[in-house]
């Protein structure tokens, strides 16, 4: 992995760690924000520019390749580089969890 | 009582913004925006003043692959209305929406959008004012013709306009760039 591609997607935008997470199927932007609203119950809304332009990155950064089109909606799914740096992230974010659950168990400890 | 009307306004590349806000401000008053043609000439037609927001995107891959673009916003409830100059211009009304929305939804994804235009339309136009307006400027300015230094004013004052222009732009950038990095 190149140190460009590392610089810009390690650590991800949290929309952008959900829309890779969810490419692990073939999949195309719109449902892809509706699966996102639904894991995290209407907490995040991906809009259409933020979507479009991800997905343009991704792709020409080889994160993820083009399926096919269906009625007028581009497939898409993850490549090994995508699925490299969606391990090098989920490792980071279950120590960020581990870590915040240590410390609150230090303190209550503590008190 | 008119039913069209047709309103001159400028804006520059970096004031997207503004544009928007214009947009927004006249259908609220019971114009809603038609097209725009000719820039800086901006059509409108009567309707039921309505709070509408209106954004502006800067996407040539968008452009290049138009369908799939546009169905992805008006799977999002976004009109696509035009494009004109590289921006492709939609609308949401505010009653559609749940809660404040826009068509980008976090700071990373504006910052790439500055960065879009930046390349894509500031670049170009820099690179010929500095090949074409620069020598003609220096050649004005050695020049024993007596019209010469009315082109020579006309130079300068296209020459400050563009460097107001970079100083906002820039100063846009990095003000979205230091609330990113927070």
């Amino acid at each position: 992995m190149d140190a460009h591609i590392r610089k810009v997607y390690v650590p991800m935008t949290e929309t952008g760690f959900y829309i890779l997470l969810c490419f692990r199927k073939e999949s195309h932007g719109y449902h892809i924000i509706r699966k996102v609203e639904t894991l995290t119950e209407g907490e995040i809304r991906i809009s259409p520019g933020t979507m479009y332009g991800t997905l343009c990155k991704m792709e020409k950064d080889g994160l993820i390749h083009f399926v096919r089109e269906e009625e007028k909606r581009k497939i898409y799914c993850i490549t090994d580089l995508g699925k490299e740096i969606l391990a090098l992230e989920m490792k980071r974010i279950e120590r960020l969890y581990r870590n915040m659950m240590e410390v609150r168990q230090n303190e209550r400890e503590e008190n | 009582m008119k039913e069209k009307k047709i309103e001159s306004r400028i804006f520059t590349i970096a004031d997207w913004e503004k544009e928007e806000k214009y947009l927004q401000k006249r259908h609220r008053e019971g114009w809603k925006f038609v097209k725009v043609s000719i820039p800086g000439f901006y059509h409108f037609v009567k309707c039921k003043p309505e709070d509408v927001v209106y954004q502006l995107d800067y996407n040539e891959d968008g452009l290049r692959y138009k369908e799939a673009y546009v169905q992805m916003f008006r799977d999002c409830g976004w009109e696509y209305i035009q494009d004109f100059g590289g921006y492709s211009y939609f609308r949401k009304p505010v009653s559609h929406m749940q809660g404040k929305e826009q068509i980008f939804c976090d700071d990373q994804s504006r910052l790439d959008m500055m960065r879009r235009v930046f390349a894509g339309r500031y670049l170009p136009i820099f690179i010929i004012l500095v090949l074409l307006i620069l020598p003609n400027l220096i050649g004005q300015l050695r020049s024993p013709d007596a019209d010469a230094p009315i082109l020579l004013v006309l130079f300068l004052i296209i020459l400050v306009i563009y460097v107001w222009v970079t100083v906002s732009f820039g100063y846009r950038y990095w003000k979205l760039k230091a609330r990113l990095r927070k």
